[in-house]
């Protein structure tokens, strides 16, 4: 009776494990719990049964009695082999990266054959008797009975097909990324797309403002895009966290380890923001804009216990994925991601009422020769400059593997979002803030001559494959800082310096454009008021703007010409009026895109 | 030995998880619009009257009539920060209403003037939520309450019948003396009320106009109480009990079912859906090694799997952080119910204000209270219907 007990047992090792080949392509729901079962249905079979019979089996017949069996002898080979592969693969995985992994599975899985010969050899005499026992109790153990169809209904209770309402379960929290991406999870913790929403003082003013001038159904247009899991829920407005009776201080937090100790304690909260799952679930993107993405969060193929809370489980799902991980690629990665179309869902944004463009980054790129998909050279998409890694100015691809473990890559897209939005990437983290400045301090040139007592300041659209500034370009600023000295070293002209508010001086050259109202005046906050477009001088992708600034005719040359051009992401007068909710925020700091010196005779 | 009592253990477990298969299984009944208002008004649940006199016969009493001016002089007292020893804070700082809940522009005064106002007012004064949305209080000079408990709203309060998270203050009026003379609340004495009302010529008038006996201690509490009683809300939940059944979404209405079926009820019943009476929390703890709790059907009686984990924390009292350390009445662990309407604009949530989020805080009640772990659309069910709750305050004609 033992013996037909342990070739059960082989036997239930085997076919699980076989049925997880490419070759079967099985049904997800029941790849899952079969991958589970097999893993730990052998540890729990070898340990218990398998192992000890083995032990005394060889010891009886090999020592005791002196049989010598060469089938036996290589059944057994076969065996500790396929022990050290799985044990390699349960514990490390095979996750791409090193080559131990990829000769385990290919042991582990061929092997197995072996392993099945040797036993028939080895069991000759009892095999033909017992065939029909052993087929047919494992027909009756693999049936896809009654249990299987229900575990697959309790996960399609939350991930339903054509899903009419999503839970916080579907959204699965960043953190949990961070264990086997832990590089990309620190770039993108401090960048702009993880603090869109619930962490960022300026949207959560804004979404306020609207909610209150247009309705509150209005905050959804915001939301789209900001806080698209909140929308995906139903609620109503972005939340923020609490630490007891304090705001904690999203704006200073590095690592987003606020993000982190809020699912320690409390997992079932929605995390807020572009999270991991928000852009690596896009499935088809428009380029129209307004959140013109569509998502799948329910139909993709989770692992077993890939959404479990508690630690056992997620332990036990990350061992499964690690040693199988087509899937999980498969799931979060798709070539979509790498087209432009792709960001321009969010990256263009116009007002639902008048259809009226607010943002339309993607298409200043279209028309930009960036913009050239005949010559792959020349062809730059966004994630070209957006997603790749700057070192001492320039861009210096990253090399390494974006996985623990994983395979080595030329260039890995890092998930700094490094753009326009320095500051508030800046006070979490410095290398976030670096990343930034070093790619706006690509964008722009300058250029100056004086002729004929006219001061000439050329300014020459770079690098950026979109006009300068761009983005919700109203609450940009971006201006000519312009100092010239005579011979005594006496100022003769000054243009674009702060004054004491920190308000930018009136009557300087200001690179951005200003929304009115119907009846023509600035919409100042209220952006969603815009009808008319009052000032656009933004500089489009490539081309050149030249200022002139007429001199005082008597002056002593030799002259010291000094510009600068200086860039601020938030004017100081919204800043302002987001500190009255969130008095810890700081001022933005001015930063230099180009500097320019030169003497003149 | 081992092996066989591994075995055993295996065998439970599959045990436990397939016996519901073998067990007959009856649907779960589905009422009709009709008989869930039925249902619901034979446990008690009552809509908020709409009619001026249905109000008074709820809540008018004989030794403290409600007339339009002593509402009047309520309201006035309510936002005044003179009944704080350091004239810093108003009922309305804990509590917090706007004074004029239908003016569209006060946020953007209170964003680009933001004179005395904190900074989480700006935007959550238009809330209208009768609580601030911090964990525990702040009273004068920047105290926090006594053992970190949480401001409870004010809204419907006056139709509890217990108050304070340990239940100890049976009527609306006890409630207003103790939280102006609490060390934690205003701190200020009956002596100083008093002289720094008559000081102010308004209130002199006013009290001489409302009150025989003018300003007396007694008649600021009776003035405020009556201006409490005023704070009531309806909303879509009140208007499909009134009998128009498109009143609630569709979801709603199943988060209703469930709110009744699950047992929710039991405690959160009564015309404020809360309040009504003390009860133990949590009922079910689960400080052992293993943790079973039932996964219920939506569609069937009886429980579907048991969802097993593993818990290898400390003995706690509480599902969340013991902030405070308060244990409620007699330190048994026995709290006043909390009233659910407005529920979703009341976070956060418990007596000290650890729980955040809505759909935790039902998480939390279903298990630990119910002993049922609740599938999340379950979950968005019974929060559809919490949001159903959420109203606006009455305003009745005859006291305009």
């Amino acid at each position: 009776m033992k013996i037909l007990y342990v070739n059960l047992d082989i036997l239930f090792m085997f076919i699980s494990g076989i049925l997880l080949m490419n070759y079967f392509s099985i049904e997800w729901s029941y790849f899952r719990v079969i991958e589970f079962l097999h893993v730990f249905g052998s540890i729990v079979v070898s340990i218990l049964f398998v192992l000890p019979f083995l032990y005394k089996h060889i010891y009886e017949s090999m020592i005791k009695m002196g049989h010598n069996s060469i089938s036996g002898l290589l059944f057994g080979f076969i065996f500790i082999l396929l022990l050290i592969s799985g044990t390699y693969l349960f514990l490390i995985g095979n996750k791409g990266g090193d080559i131990y992994g990829i000769v385990s599975y290919n042991v582990h899985l061929y092997s197995s054959f072996f392993l099945l010969l040797f036993l028939m050899l080895h069991l000759k005499k009892f095999f033909f008797s017992r065939t029909f026992t052993i087929l047919a109790s494992t027909i009756i153990l693999f049936l896809p009975s009654d249990a299987y169809s229900h575990s697959k209904l309790l996960t399609n209770i939350v991930f339903a097909d054509g899903a009419k309402s999503h839970h916080s379960i579907d959204w699965t929290n960043s953190v949990t990324c961070k264990e086997c991406h832990p590089k990309i999870f620190k770039q993108w913790a401090d960048s702009n797309h993880r603090h869109l929403a619930d962490s960022n003082p300026y949207y959560m003013v804004l979404e306020n403002l609207a909610g209150m001038d247009r309705g509150k159904k209005f905050r959804q247009w915001c939301m789209g895009c900001h806080n698209p899991s909140a929308v995906s829920m139903n609620q109503e407005r972005t939340t923020h966290f609490m630490d007891d009776n304090n705001m904690p201080e999203p704006l200073f937090t590095k690592g987003s380890q606020n993000l982190i100790n809020e699912y320690k304690v409390h997992p079932y909260r929605l995390e807020q923001g572009v999270s991991c799952i928000t852009c690596h679930r896009i499935v088809d993107a428009r380029p129209m804009g307004n959140s013109s993405y569509a998502l799948d969060l329910t139909k993709r193929k989770k692992y077993l216990y890939e959404d479990a809370y508690s630690d056992t489980k997620v332990w036990v799902s990350h061992k499964l994925i690690n040693a199988n991980p087509k899937v999980h690629k498969q799931g979060y990665m798709k070539p979509l991601y790498k087209k432009s179309e792709y960001c321009a869902s969010c990256h263009n944004e116009f007002l639902p009422h008048s259809g009226r463009k607010v943002v339309s980054t993607y298409e200043q790129w279209k028309k930009s020769p960036y913009n050239n998909p005949d010559k792959p050279k020349e062809h730059k998409d966004c994630i070209d400059c957006h997603m790749t890694q700057l070192k001492n100015g320039k861009f210096s691809p990253l090399h390494g593997s974006s996985t623990l473990g994983g395979e080595n890559k030329k260039d890995i897209k890092v998930h700094y979002f490094a753009g326009g939005n320095y500051f508030l990437a800046g006070l979490k983290n410095k290398e976030n803030e670096s990343q930034s400045i070093q790619l706006l301090k690509t964008s722009a040139k300058l250029d100056v001559k004086i002729d004929k007592g006219v001061l000439q300041v050329g300014v020459k659209n770079v690098g950026a494959g979109h006009k300068l500034p761009t983005g919700a370009a109203d609450f940009r600023e971006l201006w000519l800082d312009i100092t010239v000295k005579d011979k005594n070293q006496k100022i003769i002209f000054s243009s674009g310096k702060l004054d004491k508010k920190g308000d930018i001086e009136k009557n300087s050259i200001i690179f951005n454009k200003v929304f009115g109202d119907k009846d023509g005046n600035p919409v100042g906050l209220f952006f969603w008021r815009y009808e008319k477009l009052l000032k656009d001088t933004r500089i489009p992708a490539g081309k050149r703007v030249v200022e002139r600034f007429s001199l005082q005719k008597a002056v002593k040359y030799p002259l010291h010409v000094d510009v600068k051009l200086n860039f601020r992401i938030y004017p100081q007068w919204v800043t302002n009026i987001v500190k009255a909710a969130y008095p810890q925020l700081t001022d933005s700091p001015v930063i230099t895109i180009a500097h320019l010196e030169k003497t003149f005779d | 030995m081992l092996r066989l009592s591994l075995l055993a253990i295996i065998i439970m477990v599959v045990w436990i998880e397939i016996l519901p298969f073998f067990i007959p299984k009856k649907p779960k009944k589905n009422y009709s619009d009709e008989k869930l208002r039925e249902i619901a008004l034979s446990r008690g649940m009552h809509p908020i009257p709409k009619e001026y006199d249905k109000f008074l016969k709820l809540l008018d009493s004989k030794d403290n009539l409600i007339t339009k001016e002593k509402v009047a002089l309520g309201k006035k007292l309510y936002f005044d920060t003179l009944l704080s020893k350091d004239r810093t804070i108003s009922c309305n700082s804990c509590h917090m209403l706007s004074q004029n809940p239908r003016d569209n522009k006060q946020f953007l005064e209170d964003i680009m003037h933001p004179k005395d106002k904190t900074d989480c007012m700006v935007c959550h004064i238009k809330d209208e939520s009768g609580s601030d949305r911090l964990s525990t209080a702040i009273g004068v000079g920047g105290v926090t309450a006594h053992n970190h408990l949480n401001t409870p709203t004010i809204l419907n309060s006056a139709l509890a019948k217990y108050r304070m998270w340990d239940g100890s203050l049976r009527t609306s009026q006890a409630v207003i003396a103790p939280m102006i003379h609490g060390k934690y609340t205003m701190d200020l004495s009956t002596k100083e009320l008093q002289k720094r009302l008559k000081n102010t010529p308004f209130y002199r008038e006013e009290f001489k106009k409302v009150f025989v006996n003018g300003i007396t201690f007694k008649n600021v509490v009776k003035a405020l109480d009556v201006y409490q009683k005023t704070l009531l809300t309806r909303s879509s939940y009140d208007r499909f009990l009134d009998g128009n059944n498109s009143a609630m979404s569709e979801q709603a209405k199943r988060g209703f079912r469930d709110f009744i079926q699950l047992g929710c009820k039991g405690c959160h019943t009564g015309i404020t859906v809360g309040g009504q009476t003390i009860q133990k929390f949590p009922t079910r703890n689960y400080n052992h090694i293993i943790d079973v709790t039932g996964i219920f059907s939506r569609e069937h009686i009886g429980r579907e799997t048991a969802a097993f984990d593993f818990n290898f924390k400390q003995y706690q009292r509480f599902p969340f952080e013991n902030k405070g350390g308060f244990l409620g009445k007699n330190n048994q662990q026995l709290f006043r119910v909390p009233i659910l309407r407005n529920v979703t604009k009341t976070s956060p949530y418990f007596h000290n204000g650890s729980v955040f989020d809505l759909r935790e805080a039902v998480h939390i009640m279903g298990k630990y209270q119910l002993s049922m772990e609740l599938s999340e659309t379950q979950i968005d069910e019974i929060v559809a219907f919490l949001k159903s709750l959420d109203g606006e305050v009455v305003e009745y004609k005859e006291l305009k």
